[in-house]
């Protein structure tokens, strides 16, 4: 059998420029001084003590994206107060101030290409009500992920979530299950799914889609689990040694492949799209 | 009655049990144990008996009366030993073409470190997506607690049905208090936010039927319960044994994929289609 050669460009670590976003005057993991071009051009990672910092789908989506490839998609679905709730804010007026600071619902889908590969992309935004899966994200994920199965697109996912949105009640939870149907399709289509899962991926996020992926993501120091850990210190009243629910503390138990730095992660799907083409 | 009265109803002590109707339905039932990869998870039963002259699969979160009974049952939490068990003996009855039932009482899987370490959040997410590749008919109901993801991970099936004093919810009402005020004192509410009783869950399409309870509810008379739930139970498998099962599976997929229908039909939700 002949081995064929396959000398490999270095793939850059951004598809495109990322935004500036807010941040801290010091790195909240060693108190250096944040200097924000320099924390840009290295995928908001610490340079100093490797802090990851956390991003909204904003920057994901440049992060990974080819520059000029991304088609976003369905963002005009919207989610409603179906519960009529109220507090400790209406729900409505909590999703229209969310909308209006530039915000689009806790997940924003939709196609480009990672390298050259074409893919599907979904990153979930945890400043949209603690990125928690809702009706609207349910939708934009299980139907990304049909076209993807159907098309025979690899997909690949960003998740930073609370878990299910309370505010719509068991419709909110019935998401996990018309996501993970979907997530079904993939699998059966043997499409690759590549999951990413960075801080915090918590609840019906991870009791779903996150956890599912072919190959699953973290980032260093990333919390990932069900049960948040003051629900967990409520229940049983444990003492929960450090680190624990961390993205290290998942490799060891054996729920991701592998924990990896920001800087390195675009290169490395760009390598897995390859291997599984 | 309030809606936390309803939710005391759901949680109460003297309410017919997992086990209490899978013995009235199946008297020749035979419990079977074990997830084949490391443990049994007491809070989950699971077995197969005759219902109807056919050979069926029960699967039922199991709580406990006495406090022995209930720390047994781990007040019928699952660990996720639980969901492997009932991937286990759905696989037993899709290679034997065997129908399940599957009853749902529970606060939730169990918030835990082991279960954390062993893996819960996978565990869950894999009964979920794989109870949509199990090849013969399913049949869920609620009969008490239906809590979150540790419900819905026994909950995926071709119909769900709720008893009218059981409730379903994303969250129970005490952690939904704790994640939107970090207090979860504040659990009467979280409990009338949540919109959880059977009538306000079949309002929003994601139950097939409310079944009635006999007089003074469930409790007040276990056997007019078992045949009010047997009946619902089987007049909702009925229609499924006769389906071929591929189109069962995608009668399946559909049930779940559009169970929103009623909100994302509405024309701001956006287009359905491209």
């Amino acid at each position: 059998m002949a081995i064929i050669e396959r000398p490999r460009e270095k793939v850059a670590i951004q598809g495109g420029e990322l935004p500036e976003i807010l941040l801290p005057t010091n790195c909240p993991g060693c108190g250096i001084g944040v200097d924000v071009s320099e924390l840009r051009a290295h995928n908001y990672v610490c340079t100093n003590c490797g802090h990851h910092f956390r991003l909204g789908a904003d920057v994901w989506i440049p992060l990974i994206a080819d520059d000029g490839t991304w088609q976003e998609r369905w963002e005009d679905v919207r989610s409603h107060d179906l519960l009529k709730w109220t507090v400790p804010k209406r729900y409505q007026e909590v999703v229209e101030e969310l909308l209006a600071e530039g915000l689009n619902e806790s997940v924003r889908t939709g196609t480009c290409t990672l390298d050259g590969h074409p893919i599907w992309l979904a990153a979930f935004d945890f400043g949209f009500v603690g990125g928690t899966l809702s009706i609207v994200a349910g939708e934009r994920l299980a139907r990304g992920m049909e076209q993807a199965a159907s098309a025979g697109i690899p997909y690949v996912l960003v998740s930073a979530s609370g878990g299910a949105r309370m505010q719509e009640g068991v419709l909110a939870l019935m998401q996990l299950a018309k996501v993970n149907a979907a997530v079904g399709r993939l699998h059966a289509a043997g499409v690759p799914y590549f999951s990413v899962l960075t801080d915090p991926t918590f609840g019906g996020t991870a009791a779903s889609l996150a956890l599912l992926g072919d190959i699953n993501i973290a980032e260093p120091g990333a919390a990932i689990g069900f049960t948040g850990p003051r629900v967990i210190k409520q229940a049983t009243y444990a003492d929960l040694p450090p680190g624990f629910q961390s993205a290290e503390f998942q490799l060891a138990h054996g729920q991701v492949d592998m924990v990896l730095p920001r800087t390195e992660l675009r290169p490395l799907l760009a390598h897995l799209l390859e291997l599984h083409a | 009655m309030s809606v936390w009265e309803i939710v005391e109803l759901a949680r109460h002590p003297d309410r017919p049990y997992s086990l209490d109707y899978i013995r009235r339905l199946a008297p020749d039932f035979i419990e079977l144990h074990g997830d084949r990869l490391s443990a049994d998870d007491p809070a989950l039963v699971g077995g197969i008996g005759t219902w109807h002259g056919r050979t069926t699969v029960f699967l039922g979160h199991q709580k406990g009366r006495t406090l022995k009974e209930r720390v047994a049952r781990n007040w019928g939490m699952m660990h996720p030993e639980g969901y492997r068990k009932a991937l286990r003996l759905a696989r037993h009855a899709a290679k034997f073409g065997f129908p399940i039932v599957s009853l749902i009482d529970t606060p939730g899987a169990y918030p835990g470190a082991g279960a954390e370490e062993r893996g819960i959040a996978a565990a869950i997410a894999t009964a979920i997506m794989e109870w949509f590749e199990i090849r013969v008919p399913i049949v869920a109901a609620v009969i008490g607690e239906g809590g979150s993801g540790g419900a819905l991970g026994m909950g995926v099936a071709d119909r769900v049905i709720m008893l009218e004093n059981s409730i379903y919810s994303v969250a129970s009402p005490e952690a939904a208090a704790s994640i939107v005020w970090r207090d979860n004192t504040r659990k009467v509410e979280a409990a009338e936010q949540l919109q959880l009783t059977s009538r306000e869950i079949i309002g929003m399409g994601v139950v097939e039927e409310v079944v009635s309870e006999p007089p003074g509810s469930a409790s007040a008379d276990y056997d007019a319960a078992a045949t009010a739930l047997d009946e619902a139970l089987y007049r909702h498998m009925q229609p499924l044994l006769a389906q071929p099962a591929d189109e069962l599976l995608q009668h399946r997929y559909d049930r779940f994929r559009y169970i929103d229908s009623l909100i994302s039909a509405e024309p701001h939700f956006g287009p359905k289609v491209d």
